[in-house]
């Protein structure tokens, strides 16, 4: 019906786009990270060249993220607010998905406009919000201290994790519960209708129906979360400010553009990616598995 | 009747594989023009991708398609003067009746006063004329088939495809339709390809039907000889019930007839290969079979036992239980008569000799053989 | 014990019994869900009410309601607000800018590249398919790594500047369209180019008249998420900027947070939730228009079919 030639030119461009300007700039990460430095200026000298990578420096930084070293202190915290906000967004998220695809008919729709609404408002501005609210004079103090809950308020805004990891629950759950409302939303709510049929009690049905048809979504939400949390360094820097929360990009922004060792921060930039895509790869073989039980 | 001078479409050795699987397995098919020729089978059979071959959409791996002797296996789908309706109908949802209708008329360049006037005529056809404004998904279904009717007619094509066009809709359009397309048909004069999975549909509108099974083709007949004298037994049980039986051949009896020895039991076939032999099946219409009372004496009569009484309205169907342990339909037409064969009643079963037939058993496709498969020694 | 609904309950019943049943059992299930998922909303959006409410503030404090100005931070002060601040006001339009660049761009070459992958079948579809998927679960720091060094590495012709943050956005826009657009094109199915081809239409008649009309909603969609990622971004910006030129309304906020911010702030992004909003509705309207003669009836057709080709991914 259409020239063979066709569908391969319709691609072209848009393939020789994301290998220009994706695929080649992941290999300059590269390229920086096994380079050499420059003697005089301390800049980096990247190789191109497979055969003159020099594993030397990139091996040392790397060394940085076994325990007790300059990186595992950051790694570890990283990873803790990543778990922490991770399942706190599932146990408020969940529930909420839950809920619309499965309870709300008439309010489904407004629901549904709520929940998109965060995605287009920026995530900068309702981390200002955030933050706004907790400053000294803001709302929040004043509520804890005029309900005599914490007469004297912490201090929100200055090294304080609690407040980053909620400031992350805040800014990703909106991620969170859309995919995961599309993947509970596919499940066919006659499986639930038959459970109920055979005599099983709501409580029952959900937790023995529901919650293991909804693993591959909550797994796939998951991932879509944590991943970006894992390189995020804006929200701790909006919401603390101090090193006591850095998140490990912030150390990446730190080799970039607070004392410029590119070469370091290519390197940290490398692990991230290839830690990242460890758990990627993770999550397709399981999704790949779980695709071989459902019968076709 | 206008008779059209093209239209005529030849099929030879088609074949469509996709890697070892042949959807199509060498069909050689010869339609004349002005025919209502109908492919029929079960799903996966192959007749839709025959179809979709004979419009252009798939290509063959091997073999021709030639319209009026021309070999246009190779011509894209829109430069071959056939046209397709097909089972979703694929009206464009953007484009309201009018536009739909005249968008092939608009492809070849024709005049737009003409288009107007062909537009206005192939709705005068469908009888949906005053349409032309609304937007398909605001008509019913019957409506749409009829625009897509319209929009394929209204280019006055050598052959029209329809890929089971009328399965969308209920019972009773079904009905309906299937008459007002032949009618159609026959008013246009133009060969219709008609794919269907409904045998009746077929019975109904064809003048020839082309039985298929796994991507061959099991039988062509015109419906009537179709029904009475299936040649195989895929055939006989996918059209209406075949009662078949699986007995052994015991050659001619010298008056033209097949010897067949169903359990204990000698019977006579009048119909099929009356020198075969060895294992094979017979088959019985459920109308041609009478049932008389118990003990009566002649040739084919087999001693059996009513099991069920379904009243179906306009007949009775008899589900019977014959001495040899086979379970086979009797249909008798509701005369306003009393039928005294309640359900426990013994009867004898007698298959009148000409209605017997005796059937090659193709294996492929045929429901799961109790014996071996058998074929008749003389095709 | 008196069954909650779950599922479809008696709507029948009257309101009193209703609220009778609601109240009789507060640790059934569905009462627990109900108030989670409000507060949820509520807890979402009044954080950023609230920012709004603050760009109106008469005072200089971002967090102490001083009294209400209507105009004090968006154009009444005569040298911090977004009307006469040249920073923010720049920000404004750079925002703007990119994330018009980026619809221009992303979206053309994301329709033809949704196009090519989903009808391709040959060497190298499936390793360019994987390729588009790619950005999708890369972190963006990553990515404004990857850019900034090969900027400064490789392709040293462009400097970090508004080209460079226009080639960050696109690349990482494209798989959004792409995502979008194939999940339309699935649900479309091939009938439509066979009936067009059927009828005589050349294959560029078809793509023309008969499949381009049909992606059109898709085409929306996409060119209002490409939009909202692109006003959004924060991370690829500012790794591609060129100072305080480049610099967009994120980068701006980013940057006051931490100092003193004004209320001035608050407006520029509250002008950013109103640009959007508007861009929302009317691009609900729009596709509402543009889909019309797949509706048999005015519905929530429009809102839920819009959202899910969002949510195709």
């Amino acid at each position: 019906m259409y020239p063979k030639w066709l569908w391969p030119v319709f691609a072209i461009p848009g393939v020789v786009w994301l290998l220009l300007l994706f695929l080649v700039p992941f290999y300059a990460v590269i390229g920086v990270a096994f380079g050499g430095v420059d003697p005089i200026f301390q800049s980096p000298v990247p190789a191109w060249n497979p055969l003159q990578w020099n594993f030397d420096s990139a091996l040392n930084t790397l060394q940085g993220f076994l325990p007790g070293r300059e990186y595992w202190q950051v790694f570890l915290r990283t990873t803790e607010y990543v778990a922490i906000s991770l399942v706190s967004c599932l146990l408020i998220g969940y529930p909420v998905a839950y809920y619309i695809s499965r309870h709300a008919k008439r309010t489904k729709g407004i629901l549904l406009v709520l929940l998109i609404l965060p995605f287009w408002v920026s995530y900068l501005m309702r981390m200002l919000a955030w933050v706004n609210l907790f400053s000294p004079d803001g709302y929040v103090d004043k509520f804890l201290i005029w309900s005599g809950i914490a007469p004297q308020p912490p201090d929100w805004l200055n090294g304080n994790p609690v407040s980053v990891i909620l400031g992350l629950i805040y800014g990703y759950i909106p991620y969170l519960i859309l995919p995961l409302l599309s993947a509970l939303d596919r499940i066919d709510k006659s499986l639930l209708e038959a459970a109920r049929d055979l005599g099983a009690s709501p409580s029952r049905a959900f937790f023995h129906v529901t919650l293991p048809l909804s693993k591959t979504g909550i797994l796939g939400a998951s991932v879509i979360i944590a991943l970006p949390m894992y390189g995020d360094y804006y929200t701790p820097n909006i919401i603390s400010g101090s090193p006591r929360t850095s998140m490990l990009g912030n150390q990446i922004d730190i080799f970039f553009h607070g004392g410029p060792q590119p070469s370091v921060g290519a390197a940290l930039t490398l692990f991230l990616s290839v830690f990242l895509g460890v758990l990627m790869i993770y999550y397709m073989v399981t999704i790949a598995k779980a695709q071989k039980e459902i019968p076709s | 009747m206008v008779t059209r001078a093209n239209g005529d479409v030849e099929l030879q050795e088609l074949v469509k594989a996709y890697g070892p699987v042949r959807a199509v397995d060498n069909i050689n098919l010869h339609i004349p023009a002005g025919e209502f020729f109908s492919l029929l089978g079960s799903s996966g059979c192959g007749k839709t991708t025959t179809l979709r071959m004979i419009a252009g959409f798939e290509k063959p791996t091997h073999g021709k398609i030639l319209l009026d002797g021309v070999d246009m296996t190779e011509t894209p789908p829109h430069k071959r003067h056939v046209n397709t309706v097909f089972q979703s109908y694929a009206l464009f949802p953007h484009l309201h009746v009018f536009d739909n209708v005249a968008f092939g008329l608009r492809r070849a360049k024709v005049e737009e006063s003409e288009v107007k006037r062909r537009v206005a005529e192939a709705l005068e056809l469908v009888q949906l004329t005053g349409f032309e404004k609304r937007k398909p998904v605001q008509m019913s279904g019957g409506q749409q088939q009829r625009v897509a009717l319209a929009r394929a007619l209204v280019l006055k094509p050598a052959v029209l495809l329809l890929d089971e066009p009328l399965g969308a809709l209920d019972a009773k359009l079904r009905k309906q339709l299937q008459i007002e397309l032949k009618t159609l048909q026959e008013q246009v004069g133009i060969t219709f390809i008609y794919v269907t999975h409904d045998q009746e549909e077929a019975l109904t509108m064809s003048d020839r039907i082309a039985v298929m099974s796994h991507g061959k083709v099991e039988q062509v007949a015109p419906p009537q000889q179709m029904y009475e004298e299936p040649a195989t037994v895929f055939v006989a049980d996918f059209l209406g019930v075949s009662n078949l039986m699986p007995a052994e051949a015991r050659g001619d009896d010298g008056r033209g007839r097949c010897r067949v020895k169903l359990d204990s039991f000698d019977l006579l076939a009048g119909r099929g290969n009356s020198s075969a032999s060895g294992a094979t099946k017979v088959t019985i219409r459920p109308e041609r079979v009478r049932l008389e009372a118990h003990g009566s004496t002649g040739e084919n009569r087999i001693p059996a036992m009513v099991e069920r009484w379904v009243y179906l309205g306009n007949s009775v169907q008899l589900i019977v239980r014959l001495a040899t342990g086979q379970v086979i339909q009797v249909l008798i037409q509701n005369s306003g008569d009393e039928i005294p064969f309640v359900q426990g009643t013994p009867v004898q079963a007698y298959f009148p000799a000409e209605a017997l037939r005796v059937l090659i058993d193709t294996d492929a496709g045929a429901p799961p053989a109790k014996e071996p498969t058998a074929k008749g020694a003389a095709a | 014990m008196t069954a909650i609904a779950v599922g479809p309950g008696p709507a029948q019943r009257s309101a009193l019994a209703r609220a009778r049943a609601w109240i009789a059992n507060p640790w059934g299930r569905a009462r627990f869900l109900v108030i989670i998922s409000w507060a949820y909303a509520i807890s979402s959006i009044l954080p950023v009410i609230i920012a709004i409410q603050f760009s109106f503030n008469s005072g200089r404090s971002v967090s102490a309601w001083q009294g209400f100005s209507l105009t004090r931070w968006y154009w009444g002060d005569p040298t911090n607000s977004v009307w006469h601040d040249p920073t923010l006001q720049s920000a404004l339009f750079q925002s703007l800018k990119l994330a018009g660049l980026d619809m221009a761009i992303a979206t053309p070459l994301g329709v033809m590249l949704a196009l090519g992958l989903a009808r391709w079948r040959g060497y190298g579809s499936g390793a360019s398919n994987f390729l588009m998927l790619f950005p999708l679960v890369t972190p963006e720091i990553v990515m404004g790594v990857s850019l900034y060094l090969v900027f400064l590495y490789l392709f040293t012709f462009i400097h970090p500047s508004t080209a460079a943050q226009v080639l960050g956005h696109v690349t990482f826009s494209l798989s959004y369209v792409v995502v979008i657009i194939r999940g339309r094109l699935f649900s479309i199915g091939r009938q439509y180019e066979e009936a067009a081809a059927d009828l005589g239409a050349t294959p560029w008649e078809t793509l023309r008249l008969v499949l381009l009309p049909l992606l059109m909603p898709a085409i929306f969609s996409s060119l209002m998420i490409v939009f909202a990622i692109s006003i959004d971004d924060f991370v690829i910006s500012q790794w591609l900027s060129c100072g305080g030129a480049c610099d967009t309304i994120p980068i701006r906020i980013y940057s006051a947070t931490r100092g003193a911010p004004l209320p001035s702030v608050n407006a520029l992004a509250a002008i950013m939730v109103y640009f959007t909003l508007a861009a929302l509705v009317s691009a609900y309207f729009l596709f509402r228009y543009l889909t019309r003669g797949e509706r048999p009836a005015a519905g929530h057709g429009g809102a839920t079919s819009m959202v899910g080709d969002m949510g195709a991914f």
